[in-house]
């Protein structure tokens, strides 16, 4: 039984302005292998955390990224959703579906996108590897036919779809992965990390994809986890950032964004007045300039946060060029991950990074 | 989403190993070519050894070519059996498979038949044109008797599952199938009557012939195959087949549980 809204279908229990995914202090650690000296001498098995009292709410519809470095918990908290891993402690709900008590309900509504190309059959066809999990999801006959031609065309794979996977390019094999996924039509998807094996154009596209197909068209509440902050704010309409197994922020990409350095500019000037960025410092306009690094012309760039946006960047522009430093670019700089990691730790304490 | 029957998902999962096996062309001729022509030097053999068997083999067909091919194909199959699961298990996990598998809402049931069907039918298929390839050469096969052979097959199958699932729940749990199914063969082909009937064997190594499943599907299968007689009067070997099958059935199902709860506390469900 389905419902519809705005010429999308939605799954009974996920309606938009409703909690896709519920975490509530959810807690996970592994035994880290042993060696064999270890094991012979009887020492004790040593613990690692991998998630330390996760507490978050993604809502119908929403896409959110999870954000962190490897070993983060991303994968981990991805699997519990999935009910591949149970949890030590905390809850965590797919559709008001507790994902230890009722994992088949689960199944049913939320679908992990196993990102790793091996996991297609590399010797049948692009619509075999759609038959057969098509028939696992209770699909059949005109039904199951008429599903499977509907995603191959949306993912561009029908010139393709007679075809043995073998021979396909790693975007391909991705996008056949996101069809397979959605043969079951999920409300919630995860995404793990989804372009870590593609080329930047094909990247690109894969996301522009995802945005407009998976999350506008088909409706569905998108959880992406990824390193790449700027994939995560290019996509997502909030963004987690997790760090050793603990989420250490949450907010909009706006928000997030803004707090940890979408003012962050870098200024290329001539000459390398000092004096005047340290006015500018002084009068708060701008803060954290790094020094300048000069290039052969003698143009020397300086990274540093800007208070106002593109007219807080204007008026220091009209400040230097007044001072008579010449300006030639004055551009946003994209964060990296570690940067926002280091930005985002620094605002919420020294507690979340030594978790 | 509906669910869906899970003779569908089964018959799906053994369609899909069928079409990747059937790819590799070369594959498939080879496998069946090289079981016609193994058959050639057990015919030589085992005329060699006709007059030495003939005795031994009286209630069981009194022919040691036809006792032989038996024993082999019904081997081939229970090895099959034995490592067709762990072996899908294994194959589905280091490709990642196994947890695109999980993530359907299909049953660990039908999972466990899926992955390892394919492997056992090809095993019968294969039996089949080994005996046919056997009648050729000139062994005597009660070909009427072939469907009272089928629940029998069927039972031996069925009572080497559960070795299977327990060497899978290994793998799931610990990655390694472990001894067990190496163990169970070799007793199984040398104190299953396999090469020889077991009262050829000493007294001692006899009675533990009397724990293996295989001894009483292959007293069964030659005695209905080869002698022409009627299922009911293998009834004490069947009853056996039934019982070992029912009793370990349920406990390695229990293990297998257990090592699907294991494997997810630990996190090495969808991991090689």
């Amino acid at each position: 039984m389905t419902a519809t809204a705005h010429g999308v279908t939605y799954h009974p229990a996920v309606r938009p302005g409703t909690s896709a995914v519920v975490l509530d202090g959810l807690t996970k650690s592994f035994t880290r292998q042993r060696g064999w000296r270890a094991v012979v001498t009887r020492q004790a098995r040593e613990l690692v955390r991998a998630l330390s009292d996760v507490s978050c709410e993604v809502r119908s519809g929403e896409f959110f990224g999870l954000l962190g470095e490897n070993g983060a918990g991303k994968t981990t908290l991805f699997k519990i959703l999935a009910t591949l891993v149970t949890p030590d402690a905390g809850s965590a709900t797919v559709a008001a579906f507790d994902v230890r008590r009722e994992p088949n309900r689960v199944r049913e509504i939320l679908a992990p996108v196993i990102a790793d190309e091996r996991s297609l059959n590399w010797r049948l066809s692009a619509r075999e590897n759609m038959r057969l999990f098509a028939s696992l999801h209770g699909l059949r006959g005109a039904d199951a036919t008429r599903r499977i031609d509907e995603l191959l065309a949306l993912v561009n794979l029908v010139d393709a779809a007679d075809r043995l996977v073998n021979g396909f390019s790693s975007g391909m094999k991705q996008r056949l992965l996101v069809a397979r996924t959605l043969l079951a039509r999920p409300r919630v998807l995860l995404l793990d990390e989804p372009t870590r094996s593609l080329d930047p154009i094909s990247a690109r596209q894969f996301r522009t994809f995802l945005r407009n197909e998976i999350a506008v068209a088909q409706g569905c509440t998108v959880l992406l986890a990824t390193h790449n902050a700027e994939e995560a704010f290019e996509l997502c309409d909030r963004v987690g950032v997790l760090h050793r197994g603990r989420l250490v922020a949450v907010g909009t990409t706006s928000e997030l964004a803004r707090e940890v350095g979408e003012d962050r500019f870098a200024l290329w000037v001539r000459p390398a007045d000092q004096q005047a960025i340290d006015a500018l410092v002084a009068r708060g306009v701008i803060r954290d300039a790094k020094p300048f690094v000069t290039d052969e012309q003698g143009w020397s760039r300086i990274d540093c946060d800007l208070r106002g946006g593109a007219e807080g960047a204007a008026a220091v522009v009209a400040y230097l060029t007044h001072t008579g430093v010449s300006v030639s670019r004055c551009e946003p700089v994209k964060l990296s991950l570690a940067d926002l990691l280091e930005r985002v730790l620094a605002r919420h304490g020294a507690g979340a990074a030594s978790a | 989403m509906a669910r869906g029957p899970p003779v569908h998902k089964v018959w799906a999962l053994i369609r899909a190993s069928w079409l990747a096996a059937s790819s590799y062309r070369l594959g498939i001729i080879f496998s069946f070519g090289s079981l016609i022509v193994s058959v050639i030097p057990i015919f030589f053999i085992t005329g060699a050894l006709q007059s030495t068997m003939a005795n031994v083999i009286r209630g069981q067909g009194g022919q040691y070519f036809a006792f032989l091919v038996v024993g082999l194909i019904t081997l081939n199959i229970v090895s099959s059996t034995i490592y067709a699961l762990p072996g899908g298990l294994q194959g589905a996990t280091s490709t990642g498979t196994l947890e695109a598998l999980l993530a359907t809402p299909t049953s660990v049931n039908a999972l466990l038949v899926g992955l390892s069907g394919y492997e056992v039918l090809f095993s019968l298929i294969r039996g089949a044109v080994m005996l046919i390839a056997a009648a050729l050469l000139g062994a005597r096969v009660e070909w009427a008797q072939m469907g009272a052979s089928v629940p029998i097959i069927a039972l031996v199958v069925l009572s080497h599952l559960p070795i299977a699932i327990v060497t899978a729940a290994m793998v799931l749990a610990f990655r390694t199938r472990g001894p067990l199914p190496q163990l169970v063969l070799l007793a199984s082909t040398f104190l299953g009557g396999v090469y020889y009937p077991t009262t050829v064997i000493p007294g001692w190594l006899e009675s533990l012939s009397a724990f293996i499943p295989l001894t009483y599907g292959l007293a069964a299968l030659r005695a209905v195959l080869l002698e022409g007689r009627p299922i009911l009067s293998v009834w004490r070997e069947i009853g056996i087949l039934m019982a070992i099958t029912a009793g370990t059935l349920v406990l390695s199902v229990v293990a297998f549980r257990a090592a699907l709860g294991y494997a997810r506390r630990v996190g090495n469900l969808a991991q090689y």
